[in-house]
């Protein structure tokens, strides 16, 4: 029995917070919120992503406006989750196996270590590109995977409901 | 629902505009999931143009970006998002123009679309008009800050609506 066929997601499925939800108003609820949390993720991070691609925003430095960003990137990414797991634990089992909720899951994961790689690598020699406009080569590399990872995560997010 | 609206649906019924949205839909391989992310892409930007704006005039986001820099380097962007929204959501709408405008949630959105365009095309035109005009005096500033509250309550329902036309559909549309 594998992680993914595993019985213990039927489990989850009837836990009784996911029939209130699943049975309910409150699914299609928490799927709005949902959504509007993803597009402000999306959104804000999409400035910073240009910034980095030198295309947006070149008169602020870009510690300043990913600094002045990432609280409430994080904020609608903490609702995002919170509302994300309400409406995957009514449908567990089938999202587990579903190939869009498994690409979803692939994606996020690697839109978060291009940001991390960001974070923690690149962002050691800020100081010689803070202000840059045309941005060099690494930054445009790193804005545009970001850019393609998180479309990504939102194509495949939306393809879930196709197949479940 | 008001009768020239559904009648709306009516006209785009059979029409080949419902035809060639079909055709697209029914045809390009994942189309309806595509554009549909092209959709919420688009409201990704209106969250991060309109909305952000609105989060800095509250005084409560970006405090070093200042409002009339921001509103001349922003709006341009969401204008874009929103007639790449017209055409993405065009597909939809003219695939099952019925389904749209009888359903009372679509309605909803479009009542709550007009005004919040309308209020930002005001605020930009004003804007545009006289360099830094809504911060030049205090009632100004109070004015714009009236002005991005009810923007952020009107961009948010216009995208909560756009969710709940799908449910509302099992409601009016049983079948």
């Amino acid at each position: 029995m594998g992680f993914l066929t595993s019985p213990k997601w039927i489990d989850v499925e009837n836990w009784p917070i996911s029939w209130e939800i699943g049975g309910t108003s409150w699914f299609p609820f928490l799927e709005s919120i949902h959504v509007i949390a993803a597009a402000f993720v999306v959104g804000s991070i999409l400035m910073v992503d240009l910034r980095l691609l030198g295309i947006a925003a070149v008169k602020y430095s870009i510690s300043t406006l990913s600094k002045e960003l990432v609280p409430w990137t994080w904020g609608a990414f903490v609702i995002a989750t919170i509302t994300g797991l309400g409406m995957f634990i009514t449908r567990a089992a089938s999202h587990v196996v579903n190939p869009a909720f498994q690409w979803k899951i692939a994606l996020l994961a690697l839109a978060g270590i291009n940001m991390a790689y960001f974070h923690f690598r690149v962002y050691k020699n800020i100081a010689q590109w803070d202000d840059a406009a045309p941005t060099p080569i690494q930054l445009k590399i790193v804005g545009s995977l970001s850019l393609l990872l998180w479309s990504g995560v939102m194509l495949a997010g939306r393809w879930i409901g196709h197949i479940i | 629902m008001p009768d020239f609206f559904t009648s709306i649906g009516t006209l785009l019924d059979g029409s080949f505009l419902q035809s060639g949205a079909l055709w697209a839909l029914s045809t390009i391989p994942g189309f309806p999931p595509i554009i549909q992310t092209v959709h919420i892409l688009g409201i990704a930007v209106v969250m991060g143009s309109v909305v952000l704006l609105d989060l800095r005039i509250l005084g409560l986001a970006v405090p070093s970006q200042k409002i009339s820099e921001m509103t001349n380097r922003l709006m341009p962007w969401l204008w874009w998002a929103l007639a790449s929204n017209l055409i993405s959501g065009a597909f939809f709408l003219f695939g099952r123009p019925l389904r749209y405008f009888n359903n009372p949630v679509f309605g909803w959105k479009v009542s709550f679309l007009i005004p919040a365009v309308l209020l930002t095309l005001f605020f930009h035109v004003m804007s545009k008009r006289q360099e830094s005009y809504w911060e030049s005096s205090s009632k100004r500033l109070w004015s714009a800050r009236g002005i991005a509250l009810l923007s952020i309550f009107l961009w948010i329902m216009v995208a909560m609506a756009g969710r709940w036309i799908a449910y509302a559909e099992y409601i009016y549309y049983p079948a």
